[in-house]
């Protein structure tokens, strides 16, 4: 049943067209994507439809009613609910209280009435099946797709004023989420939608949306290209109508022979460090090394403890013939480079410029003299690595904040080259990176791998882990439980050995 | 785009104020001797501001820099009541700057313990240790030597006006000194650049290699040698010594640092714009009182421009983010 209808919506932003004449209907009970790269025009619609943005001409309808545009009221009072990628949930309150955050908290004699607030959130947990979180628990103990879902719940509560309601529309719900973080807000959409309840989804993940959609639009330059039911389309078809060019595969070939002996770039032995147990691998140059296994197993630590952010216990690790240090700085001197998995919390400077994202962690080797700033030298080196990562930039001194996540990745990556070096450790490479800077990075990775770097990466999307690595390591709640050759692996076929051995011991 | 108008407002409010001086005061303020004069009034605050700069790059702060100037100037009297040479006294004050910042680095980087408490609690600390030393007493007179007091008034002689000597103030000498010094090590090294980078980001910055602990560490030895150095200015200045006499810099050192980050183009701190702050406090200072304003109403007046000025710049810089 259609509720909402999207008329030629338009909305420009000085010399560039967000969005152009978009129209498009949306159902209730309906699973529907949202597509499109970034700059596609998704965000300016998602701020129509939330009323932050007024579109310069055309119009929402709402039960065949008009909808007020540019008023955030008119769009909560017609049931619209936004569920936002970053979230912020506040720290210290409890589970309930953040709930209640934009809601007035039931009262009783003029005080709050912590019975009611409890048990309203209780309620609203329990009809999305999440009766595991406690209202009271602090909500810093819940992970972040927890925090995710007690924020889909907060807004079912509902007060005297309030209507049901009836659409979602979700930006990039999955992009900070684990695996069985991700499952379980599907679950919760599906049983929203067995509600009656719409979704909008916009993800850059492919095999979500393929896989829980009934119907897929595609945005490409402001432009709508097409709604067609899920059953009419692919992931080929999809990827067209985004990019407007096919794609032959999706993971660049290999180029070169892989060196099977010979001195390995990294050897590992033994290693125990945090929840890591006696960890021994070799990854020999020019060589990716898939990390795969469930939330939890270690793979994250293991690229901490190789940089030297975790405390080593016991074992050894040799980068080439020498010892690798046991501090970052010295291990990236040592010729080790890291691209940590939170962009924006771990990795860049936001305010600051890319040329100074880029040279952080090379300020020594870059300098004249060792102790004085050589700034036509960084931005020089700035230049030829976004060269060489296809960075989409304006100016090298634009602080990185206004830069697509793609390009934010793309910083990273040119930060990591920057120092030339031997080994590269990347924790989940392409998370909230959207389609098209996703392959530039498969083709940055490839290159470099061909380059004759070594390369250690984890990825939670599989048909990535599987495309790039040429072995995969499975780790097992931090045990290295098996190194397997990816040539002809399948999703399945991983997934059942992230899970099986850890039944057998 | 919008920060350049930010900018550029802030940098026209200065002029605006050196103009209403200028023209309501057409025979003093503009001269040669005026600001040379202010140039000196300001030099101790500008030593303290410029050195507060380098924690404030990292997002730090230290609360404590007024008590050791207090400090440093008793430690370098004490010393000379007991009989101590110039050069020595002042090495042993500077020293006891040196050691108190290296101890709040000590705190804040190792420890872990917010800036604000830490420094708070060593303000304390220092402050009771220059009452205890000096017994709650002002050391002046004969107990000071003359070739201390003498060196804030004097100064290489650059010209002559009406018959009168005009002297370049060596203390403004210094200040100058401490500046370029500082400039040149925010900006032109390294070191400096990870102080921003700290600044900007901590945990990528320790992902990246920094060695975060000890950059925050010795950061603070700038805050505590730069207090202490402010400290003996001032007692050069007036001759005398007592337990409280530096403890007025530290708000205004961190409201000039404020100042100065409104007219940068990232609203990043940066020596040079603070030091800009600091003329524009001490030009303030100087102005309303020769145009004989009340001295309590002179402080209402500076901290209402402060809070217009970092308050303006604050609701451009939301302009900013929302375009």
């Amino acid at each position: 049943m259609t509720r909402l209808e999207i008329q030629s919506i338009s909305r420009r932003f000085g010399a560039v067209q967000a969005l152009d004449g978009v129209s498009f209907t949306l159902n209730a009970g309906e699973m529907h994507a949202l597509m499109g790269e970034n700059g596609a025009g998704k965000s300016t619609l998602i701020r129509i439809l939330a009323g932050v943005d007024r579109p310069d001409s055309g119009s929402l309808l709402m039960d065949g009613k008009p909808l007020g545009l540019g008023q955030t009221s008119a769009t909560q009072q017609a049931g619209l609910r936004f569920i936002h990628q970053e979230l912020h949930p506040v720290r210290g309150l409890s589970v309930a209280e953040n709930m209640f955050l934009d809601h007035p908290y039931p009262t009783r004699f003029g005080l709050v009435n912590w019975r009611e607030v409890h048990s309203k959130a209780a309620q609203a947990l329990a009809r999305l099946g999440l009766g595991h979180i406690a209202p009271k628990r602090p909500v810093s103990d819940l992970g972040a797709g927890d925090q995710m879902l007690v924020r889909i719940c907060g807004t079912l509560i509902k007060d005297e004023r309030q209507i049901d309601p009836w659409l979602y529309v979700m930006d990039e719900p999955t992009a900070a989420l684990t695996g069985e973080e991700s499952e379980r807000l599907f679950t919760v959409i599906n049983t929203l939608t067995e509600q009656g309840v719409g979704v909008l989804y916009v993800s850059h993940r492919m095999p979500e949306v393929l896989r829980l959609s009934q119907r897929v639009t595609v945005l490409r330059d402001g432009q709508h290209i097409e709604t067609v039911p899920r059953a009419d389309t692919d992931q080929d078809r999809i990827i067209h109508a985004m990019t407007g060019r096919d794609l032959s595969g999706l993971f660049p070939a290999r180029t070169g022979v892989l060196p099977s002996s010979g001195r390995p770039a990294l050897r590992v032995s033994s290693l125990s460090a945090g929840r890591l147990k006696a960890v021994s691998f070799d990854v020999q140059p020019g060589e990716i090394l898939g990390l795969g296994g469930l939330t939890g197993s270690g793979r994250g630590s293991l690229l901490r403890a190789l940089m030297g952010d975790l405390h080593r216990d016991a074992g050894e690790v040799l980068l080439g013939a020498q010892p690798l240090a046991t501090k970052p700085a010295e291990a990236w001197a040592q010729g080790l480079a890291y691209i940590p998995r939170e962009r924006r919390a771990e990795g860049l400077m936001l305010d600051r410029s890319i040329t100074e994202n880029v040279a952080l962690p090379h300020l020594t080797p870059f300098a004249r003299g060792r102790y004085f700033l050589d700034p036509q030298r960084q931005t020089k080196i700035a230049d030829a690595e976004g060269e060489r990562v296809r960075l989409k930039h304006a100016d090298l001194q634009q602080p990185t904040r206004q830069l697509s996540g793609g390009n934010q990745q793309k910083v990273m990556f040119a930060r990591a080259l920057a120092g030339n070096p031997s080994v590269l450790l990347l924790d989940e490479p392409t998370r909230g990176v959207d389609i098209g800077a996703r392959f530039d990075l498969y083709r940055i990775i490839r290159a470099l791998s061909d380059a004759g770097k070594a390369i250690v990466m984890t990825s939670s999307d599989l048909p990535e882990l599987i495309g790039l690595s040429d072995r995969i390591a499975i780790l097992q709640e931090g045990q290295m439980v098996d190194i397997v050759s990816s040539e002809g692996m399948t999703e399945a076929a991983l997934l059942s050995r992230f899970y099986q051995e850890q039944k057998a011991a | 785009m919008t920060g350049t108008i930010r900018r550029f407002s802030g940098i026209i409010g200065m002029l605006a104020v050196v103009a209403f001086f200028a023209i309501s005061l057409p025979d003093t303020f503009l001269t040669a001797r005026n600001l040379l004069n202010i140039s000196q009034q300001i030099s101790m605050l500008a030593v303290v501001a410029a050195t507060m700069t380098v924690v404030m790059v990292m997002g730090d702060f230290d609360l404590s820099v007024g008590a050791m100037a207090s400090l440093a100037g008793v430690v370098a009297a004490m010393l000379f009541v007991a009989g101590w040479s110039i050069p020595a006294a002042l090495s042993v004050a500077l020293g006891v700057g040196l050691v108190g910042g290296l101890f709040n680095g000590l705190v804040v980087s190792l420890i872990g313990i917010l800036p604000f408490v830490a420094t708070l609690a060593t303000l304390t600390v220092f402050s009771g240790l220059a009452f205890l030393i000096s017994d709650g007493r002002t050391i002046f007179g004969r107990d000071i030597p003359e070739a201390f007091g003498d060196f804030a008034r004097n100064g290489p002689v650059i010209g002559s006006v009406d018959d009168r000597l005009l002297v370049f103030p060596n203390l403004t000498l210094v200040a100058l000194a401490v500046i370029f010094i500082i400039w040149v090590v925010l900006e032109h090294t390294s070191y400096g650049r990870r102080l921003y980078a700290l600044g900007g980001n901590r945990e990528a910055s320790r992902l990246a290699g920094l060695p975060v602990t000890s950059l925050r560490l010795t950061a603070f030895a700038f805050t505590g040698v730069g207090a202490a150095l402010a400290g003996l200015m001032y007692a050069s200045r007036v001759a005398s010594a007592n337990p409280t006499q530096g403890d007025g810099l530290m708000l205004t050192a961190i409201a000039a640092v404020f100042l100065g980050m409104t007219i940068t183009r990232d609203g990043q701190p940066r020596v040079l714009a603070t030091v800009a702050g600091v003329a524009i406090l001490g030009i303030l200072d100087n102005g309303l009182t020769q145009l004989r304003v009340d001295s309590y109403v002179r402080e209402i007046l500076v901290g209402a421009i402060i809070l217009i000025a970092v308050g303006f710049s604050a609701l451009s810089r939301r302009n900013l983010l929302r375009s």
